[in-house]
């Protein structure tokens, strides 16, 4: 295995594993606050019961989410040290920014998980609050980051020598608004379904609870609202790509020659060493009319872009036909689901082929995730930075990185599987149903001086 | 310049507060390791109890501390990666292994077998990582790691396994088992269980000496292997020298009086004199003999920026942590309207 390709494969690994664990600490608090706000509302024991629940997953997601995002950080550094100098002089403020947004998730994660029975039950709602606020914040800093690799801004480059960092400028560079909106959005989507699959797999056995409509439907309302919303932010991003990155773009939609009156390819193989695109469904014209609402409007090909500048369009395309897929998928199952649902008085419609479909968008939500991830990091090739630096001049001088590599695969494997065991624990031993009484009964408690102290003695 | 050393003040900060918050963690895992005696299964508990979940708010100190070190100090972040990539990479995976074990431990019911797994996992984690980051820290104070040219110049082991380095890796590790015994023995006393009480406190005496020997063992072999260090610790740090060692015997004097609380507030200070005594002596040095404060440090515009956000997010986050230390700590807990939920934590 080549030096490169085994940093790029750790790199990789690390951010496939991390973003899984970053999109639900992103996701689940907003249902974790509505599902509370909801509980308090109409004094329902479903609701509360569900937030409880939802907040023990949350948990153990957010520790192997914490854990992970160490390494990430570690890795920027150790692996790639060339580009975390480069990025840290000039772009390095969004990443300790969201060093604070952590720890404000950190500190709230630890009074809503222990504070159930320290603080008033409109407190403790009210400290839901800022958990998704942070979590939304981490998201939004991060992605700052990655766009400013796609379009790095706020500096001048003179003889390789950096001059005129503007710090707030290479937050606010191009990209930002269109990659901080689509990832955000992809979170909330990605969340609510995987929560409204687990629910319609209980359905579908024959688990018809008020707990698990609810389970169902409060998952699915917050994907439902973010879905057409997030294909819609689509179209601007592959816009703004057109010119701001056109090997990207073009890489996306396979087009390897440059034209008018561009076909649109769906799925197909675009090979560049002999500029054809095999096996692709063709619709004429198609690309140029999506772009510039023409049908014989003038797109750029890969032909224009310099051998060694070229990403992997093979990758690239078919990871953006993945992502668009799913996409569809989601925004039709949603659809549907609801049609049903209104049609049917408000019941959950009895049909098992729409709650697989369900069950279903679950792992596709995240299939969404990781496939716009590879399009935007694939895309980008070879550059680390945008046009500035290569991710070969990145990489680490040190050798070994081939047996980091495949120690860490192997934490990940480890890692990964206890975590789905301890999950699917979980979810076969929820805690118990009780009433709305019985959440607020107040008993005296031998333990209460003791058990709920977890939290601050450590932090001392 | 001025700004400059108020950022680097501010990490250094963030070592010490890492060193004090995440360091008591790594002991409690040594602890765990070193549990014996008919308390074994006693000491654990304690252990684990005390630890508690916020392993997560006590490792954002160090995340913050690469962070600001890439924002502030971009040369120092490139120069340390690739210099100490082999013991910086042994140390993440340690980092990695202990937080997600204790995060299984905790949550693992059931399988006894998974649960003593993790256990394991976490308590050797815990006692390699501290050992990795004090010889790294002993490496980046050696003096051994070159910046010239515009490239990195270091052996790729000699600077971590050189003796003095493995010395102050043994440091490190003591410390933090001291660190942890002396705030174990006041958990168990608010516990009223005198009997841990009293397992703790002779550990910290014992870690306490021992991290007194290794610490005077390193001072020995400073002025051959670290120079530039042992110049330091004799001129501008000494008198920070002379406070952090008659604070390490006031720890020990209190210990021994049984003043638990005050052991903990001396040896929290100890820790950060210890740590302020080497930042003094390698001044103006970040990593001497070639990276100083002004030749490494970012654009004062990246370092105003910096030091601005972290005003700011300080301001959100001080009241949070007050809130958190009020709930859980205060003097007055509110009283448990929700006594139920006492089963399910």
């Amino acid at each position: 295995m080549s030096h490169l390709f085994s940093a790029r494969a750790q790199m990789g690994t690390s951010l496939a594993f991390h973003i899984i664990f970053s999109v639900l600490g992103v996701g689940l608090p907003v249902l974790l606050c509505v599902a509370e706000g909801l509980a308090l509302r109409y004094k329902d024991p479903h609701w509360m019961r569900l937030a409880r629940q939802w907040s023990k997953a949350f948990a153990i997601v957010f520790a192997i989410g914490a854990v992970s995002g160490v390494i990430v950080e570690f890795e920027i550094a150790l692996l790639w040290p060339s580009f975390a100098r480069f990025i840290g002089g000039v772009a390095g403020l969004p990443f300790a920014m969201e060093g604070f947004a952590f720890f404000l998730e950190g500190i709230f994660l630890g009074l809503y998980l222990y504070g159930w029975n320290r603080l008033s039950p409109r407190a403790h709602w009210l400290c839901s609050f800022p958990l998704w606020i942070s979590g939304g914040a981490s998201a939004w800093f991060i992605m700052t980051a990655n766009s400013w690799m796609n379009s790095p801004a706020g500096f001048t480059l003179k003889n390789g020598v950096i001059t005129n960092v503007r710090p707030f400028a290479a937050i606010a560079n191009p990209a930002t608004p269109y990659e901080t909106t689509h990832m955000i959005l992809g979170c909330y989507v990605a969340v609510g379904f995987a929560v409204a699959a687990v629910y319609a797999f209980a359905w579908l056995r024959g688990q018809r609870t008020a707990y698990n409509r609810k389970g169902l439907l409060l998952g699915l309302a917050m994907a439902s609202i973010a879905i057409p919303l997030q294909v819609v932010s689509g179209d601007p991003n592959a816009r703004f790509l057109e010119t701001s990155q056109p090997a990207k773009y073009a890489a996306m939609e396979g087009l390897l020659h440059s034209g008018r009156g561009q076909p649109l390819y769906i799925l197909g193989i675009p090979d560049q060493k002999t500029g054809q695109v095999y096996l692709a469904i063709q619709i004429p014209h198609g690309e140029s009319l999506l772009a510039h609402f023409n049908l014989n409007s003038y797109s750029k090909g890969l032909d224009q872009i310099p051998k060694a500048d070229q990403p992997n369009a093979i990758v690239v395309h078919l990871t953006f036909d993945l992502m668009v897929f799913c996409g569809f998928f989601l925004l039709l199952a949603a659809l549907l689901f609801w049609w049903f649902f209104l049609r049917g008085n408000r019941t959950l419609p009895d049909k098992r082929w729409l709650l697989w479909g369900l069950v279903a968008c679950g792992p596709l939500g995240f299939l969404a995730i990781e496939s716009g991830w590879m399009v935007t990091e694939e895309g980008r090739q070879p550059w680390v930075i945008y046009g500035i630096m290569r991710v070969s001049d990145a990489a680490t001088p040190s050798p070994w990185v081939n047996v980091s590599f495949a120690i860490f695969s192997l934490v990940y494997v480890v890692l990964g599987a206890t975590l789905v065991l301890l999950l699917l624990r979980l979810a076969r031993n929820p805690l118990p149903e009780r009433t709305w009484e019985e959440y607020f009964v107040t008993t005296p408690a031998p333990q209460a001086a003791i058990s709920p102290d977890k939290m601050q003695e450590a932090t001392e | 310049m001025i700004l400059t050393g108020i950022v680097m003040a501010l990490l250094w900060g963030c070592i010490i507060a890492y060193a004090v918050l995440g360091g008591a963690d790594f002991g409690g895992g040594v602890w765990s390791l070193l549990a014996s005696g008919p308390t074994a299964a006693r000491q654990q508990r304690l252990i684990e109890h005390a630890i508690g979940p916020v392993w997560e708010a006590n490792s954002v100190w160090l995340i913050y501390l690469v962070v600001g070190l890439l924002t502030a100090f971009p040369l120092v972040a490139y120069t340390l990666a690739v210099a100490l990539f082999v013991p910086f990479t042994l140390a993440l995976l340690g980092i990695v292994l202990r937080g997600a074990a204790f995060a299984f431990e905790t949550h693992i019911t059931g399988s006894v077998n998974l649960r003593q797994a993790w256990g394991h996992t976490f308590s050797t984690a815990s006692t390699i990582t501290p050992f990795l980051l004090g010889a790294g820290a002993a490496a980046v104070a050696s003096g051994q790691i070159h910046y010239r040219n515009g490239a990195v110049q270091a052996d790729r082991f000699t600077p971590w396994l050189m003796p003095f380095a493995l010395v102050m890796g043994a440091v490190a590790l003591s410390l933090c088992a001291t660190l942890a015994a002396v705030y174990l023995t006041v958990e168990a006393s608010h516990q009223k269980d005198h009997e841990m009480a009293e397992v703790f406190r002779l550990r910290a005496l014992i870690a306490g000496a021992v991290t007194a020997g290794f610490g005077l063992l390193g001072l020995l072999l400073a002025p051959g292997e670290a120079p530039i260090i042992w110049h330091g610790l004799g001129h501008q740090a000494l008198p920070v020298v002379i406070i952090t060692m008659l604070l390490g015997l006031g720890t020990a004097f209190a210990l021994y009086l049984r003043r638990y609380l005050l052991a903990r507030g001396l040896v929290i200070a100890m820790t950060a004199g210890l740590l302020s005594a080497w930042g003094l002596a390698q001044m103006p040095y970040i990593v001497p003999p070639d990276l100083t404060l002004s030749n490494s440090a970012s654009s004062p515009a990246m370092l105003g920026a910096f030091l601005g956000s972290a005003i700011v997010g300080m301001a959100f986050l001080l009241p949070s942590l007050w809130f958190l230390f009020r709930v859980f700590k205060g003097n007055q807990p509110t009283p448990a309207v929700r006594g139920r939920d006492l089963e399910e934590s």
